[in-house]
């Protein structure tokens, strides 16, 4: 590693000190003028790369780095307000969460793409040549001849050479963050980058070892910029890289270079970029290996996804079998397609515990348990056609330079995340169970509990929180709950066109809605308290007792997941003691295999680390599930006394 | 027949080879210092109260009908945060099998199985010979053993097993008997069948400071396991949290001094 790069970027990160702010408000000119959007976004786009200050480290070789620090808005606050009333408004306006065609410009180069491209975008294309010559200028004055030979070929040209390559990239994807597009995703980068690194190892420009060093000088430039990026969190940002996956032929696409991008990150231990692994039935163990000695370095990295599943789901979605099988991840986990996609994969979030509570209520007491599964299937339903009918016109603004990297506007598909899948699903087992089959609680008594927020019958919320049917937890008609639920939400979508033409997709995502949706209900018939949070994404919910991974695994797996491909993981938390030799390291492949295998579509795996440990301490609450194994024994992390969780936390703080 | 078992542990990454299941058998004859398990000494079951957390709201005290509540004088079935519990739940053979067996295709192809360990697995030597007759030749099965049994019961068992661990503490006879309770002649000439069986097995010794650690000690065990592989385990520091959960004192804090003072 690069030391003194990464000192400098990473952590005293001393190049935010040339960072400057614009104040000249440019909305109200441009609207002054009458300008369209493409107008508005182009001129921003020529006015701030001129202000751009050329800055070089002594010891970078790929060179870019942002000293304007914010983007004007292009439309006045009363513009905004006109838009909105006639146009559904999808975050922030600017297009966000696609993963542009990357290669074919860094083949050919902007010249000869210029050719071909319309006013806007050739005045985009123009501004960035010119503040790539600054950048020449300034490589000239330092007397680094290594850039200045770099910049004279890109990216006005093609690419020659692995390094021309990635500084290439670095400009296009530094340009796309400047037009004002964000999550702006890498894509399948060990593929398209594959033949520039193959050439140059072929040829012997570089030893392992060098190539290495070059990946990670190139992965440190995601990090310099990274703190203007918009993002609900820090680190928020998109930067989603997709490695290995199969390509059009079934051919298992894992590279020297995807192992690289691996061992950088993990060398590096940076948020950027995010690192995603793609595997299938077909991967040998090796690969699985790989990751999790990444996984060890406690990053949540890399999340997997399964082709045999994505790609199968994606086709029935309507996705050519070409395109499918490119796919890559959106900033969190939704599956887009790089240079033909157009897709909003998080428009909107269904909440399902809410929609089961209501059905439940309705119907107990008065109808059997199928005419109950009934409701809520029509409750998904309508509150899918709700969803969908609120998403109307939806306009953004211009992105010139994006829709460059895109070949075509192909897919115009909605996502919608399915939030609280296994509260919902562990709500059902559990009324199924006690009122339905068993008849040892009432109806009554059940609505009351709920209604008091079980503070009157503290005996059913221990029976329904703990011993009752959880997701996770080796209950069959938990799993079948949550298939029931499952297919209701691809069903209510299947068939229906969104207002661009392009179809609805069902997934298990939940982003932030975890949180949002559970404080729109009460307490639930899980045994979850009002203002307890849902799981995140697709996993258990927080106080199911899960034995172990392997029973997580089995319960998230249990499913047909082919209809629910919109994206959302499972999410495992290992300890770190877990990862602590080969042995272990070969096992915890295993088990990821094994997840693949049993067809579930993507899965994050973490190392927990000293953060999650502090966290825990703060707020037993929300980690009850968190696993610290020590030798021959497992403790619940926060059922473990003060000083002995101080003792853990000491201990792992060593061997992180 | 039944079998006491005190946990179920998915994911044992340090139990033997492959993806496997520890199934901890409770009740153990040995009364080692510095045991980290004592929800497994007893061969009965019993009251389980994670202490770390226990707000004292008093529910659990309260008067309850659960028939299975009343050995303990508290009630399993109201905590709100599920800190009362039974170590020791009865199992079936047969329907302890059909559980482990769950994931017999993950055990095999990934070369795993099931470990049976403790307590002391031997204590229940029928038991685990019925429930390792069934899982014999479908899943790789191991014993966590400290070796302290008949040699009849230990023979029968390993037998069963495709691979076994053995504890070796402590040479010498007055000082086993000191820090674990018990005499360790019979150890010592099950380790010497275990050696001549051809049966797989990895002896181990837990590094327990200034008790099993000293020179003298490892010297002696290294003579008695020959070329024979032996794991060194170190010393679990967090050995007395579990102790107040089931009313017992940790003896361990009064032997095990700290190194640097030796």
């Amino acid at each position: 590693m690069n030391k003194s790069l990464y000192d400098y970027y990473v952590i005293n990160k001393e190049h935010r000190a040339l960072r400057f702010k614009v104040d000249k408000e440019l909305s109200s000119e441009y609207s002054a003028l009458g300008l369209c959007s493409s107008e508005r976004m182009t001129r921003r786009f020529e006015y701030l790369s001129s202000l751009e200050v050329p800055h070089i480290h002594s010891d970078e070789k790929i060179v870019f780095m942002r000293t304007v620090a914010n983007l004007p808005d292009v439309y006045t606050e009363k513009e905004w307000k006109e838009i909105r009333k006639e146009h559904y408004i999808h975050e922030l306006g600017y297009v966000s969460n696609l993963s542009p065609e990357y290669e074919k410009t860094i083949s050919v180069g902007l010249l000869a793409r210029r050719e071909s491209a319309d006013e806007y975008q050739k005045r985009i294309i123009d501004s960035i040549i010119a503040l790539s010559d600054r950048y020449l200028e300034e490589a000239k004055r330092m007397g680094r001849g290594d850039i200045v030979e770099v910049l004279t070929q890109v990216p006005r040209y093609g690419a020659r050479n692995f390094r021309e390559a990635l500084q290439f990239f670095r400009i296009l994807h530094y340009s796309l963050w400047l037009e004002g597009d964000y999550h702006n995703t890498v894509g399948r980068f060990d593929q398209y980058m594959y033949p520039y690194f193959k050439n140059d190892m072929d040829a012997g420009v570089y030893t392992r070892e060098s190539a290495l060093e070059l990946v990670e000088d190139f992965f440190l430039s995601f990090n310099k910029d990274s703190d203007l990026y918009v993002g609900v969190q820090q680190g928020d940002n998109g930067q989603s890289m997709v490695l290995g996956g199969i390509d059009k032929d079934g051919n298992d696409c894992f590279n020297l270079l995807s192992e690289l991008c691996l061992e950088a990150s993990r060398n590096l231990l940076v948020i950027d970029p995010k690192i995603n692994l793609r595997v299938s039935k077909k991967t040998p163990l090796s690969i699985f290996e790989k990751g999790t000695e990444l996984t060890r370095a406690g990053l949540g990295f890399p999340q997997y996804s399964n082709d045999d599943v994505v790609i199968e789901g994606l086709q029935r979605l309507g996705y050519d079998y070409e395109d499918a099988v490119n796919y890559v991840v959106a900033a969190c986990w939704e599956f887009i397609i790089p240079g033909v996609g157009n897709d909003i994969a998080n428009i909107g979030a269904v909440n399902f515990p809410q929609l089961v509570d209501a059905a439940i209520r309705e119907n107990i007491g008065k109808s059997s348990f199928e005419a109950l599964l009934g409701d809520v299937k029509r409750r998904v339903t309508a509150e899918c056609d709700r969803i969908r009918e609120s998403i109307a016109n939806v306009w953004f603004v211009a992105s010139p330079f994006m829709d460059l990297l895109r070949e075509a506007k192909k897919y115009n598909n909605f996502g919608l995340h399915g939030c609280g899948l296994a509260s919902a699903a562990d709500a059902l087992a559990s009324v199924e169970k006690y009122v339905y089959n068993e008849k040892s609680v009432s109806p009554e008594r059940l609505i009351a509990a709920l209604d008091a927020n079980f503070e009157n019958d503290p005996e059913l919320l221990h029976t329904l929180r703990y011993e009752a049917p959880k997701m996770g937890v080796d209950s069959e008609r938990a799993d079948a709950m949550c298939g029931i639920l499952l297919d209701s939400f691809a069903d209510a979508l299947e068939g229906k066109r969104n207002c661009l033409g392009g179809v609805w997709r069902a997934g298990t995502g939940t982003a932030m809605f975890y949180l949002w949706h559970a404080r729109d209900i009460g307490a639930t018939a899980d045994g979850r308290r009002k203002g307890e949070a849902f799981g995140t994404n697709f996993s258990p919910s927080l106080f199911a007792k899960v034995k172990g991974p392997v029973s997580d695994i089995e319960s998230f797996t249990a499913n047909d997941l082919t209809r629910t491909v919109n994206g959302g993981p499972l999410t495992l938390e290992l300890a770190s003691s877990v990862f602590a030799s080969e042995d272990s390291i070969s096992k915890v492949a295993m088990l990821i295999k094994y997840f693949i295998e049993r067809g579930g579509h993507q899965l994050q795996l973490n190392a927990i680390n000293l953060d999650t440990l502090k966290a825990a301490q703060a707020d037993p609450d929300s980690y009850r599930q968190l696993i610290v194994r020590i030798w021959g024994w497992s403790a619940y992390f926060v059922e473990l006394d003060r000083e002995y969780q101080d003792h853990v936390m000491a201990r792992q703080e060593y061997s992180l | 027949m039944k079998g006491l078992v005190f946990d179920i542990k998915e994911f044992a990454v340090h139990d033997g080879s492959g993806i496997r299941t520890t199934v901890f058998m409770k009740g153990c004859p040995l009364r080692c210092v510095w045991c980290h398990n004592p929800e497994g000494l007893s061969p009965k079951k019993e009251l389980y109260v994670s202490q770390a957390n226990c707000t004292h709201c008093g529910l659990c005290k309260r008067q309850c009908n659960h028939e299975e509540c009343k050995d303990f004088g508290r009630c399993l079935h109201i905590c709100p945060q599920d800190l009362v519990r039974v170590a020791g739940e009865e199992w079936e053979a047969e329907a302890l099998s059909r559980k482990l067996l769950k994931y017999e295709g993950l055990f095999r192809s990934t070369g795993g199985g099931v470990t049976l360990s403790g307590g002391e697995p031997l204590l229940q030597a029928d038991f685990c010979a019925e429930l390792l007759t069934i899982l014999r030749g479908r899943i790789h099965t191991a014993i966590e053993t400290s070796g302290y049994a008949s040699a009849e019961d230990f023979k029968r068992v390993a037998e069963l097993c495709d691979f076994v661990f053995m504890d070796i503490k402590l040479a010498e006879a007055a000082a086993h008997k000191k820090y674990t309770g018990v005499d360790n002649g019979i150890i010592l000439e099950n380790a010497a069948w275990l050696k001549k069986s051809g049966k797989p097995h990895t002896f181990r010794t837990p590094l327990i400071p200034n008790i099993t650690d000293t020179y003298e000690n490892l010297c002696a065990i290294s003579q008695i396991v020959g070329e024979d592989p032996w794991e060194k385990l170190p010393y679990n520091e967090l050995a007395p949290v579990k102790y107040k959960n089931v009313g017992r004192e940790y003896a361990g804090a009064e032997f095990i001094k700290e190194k640097k003072n030796s």
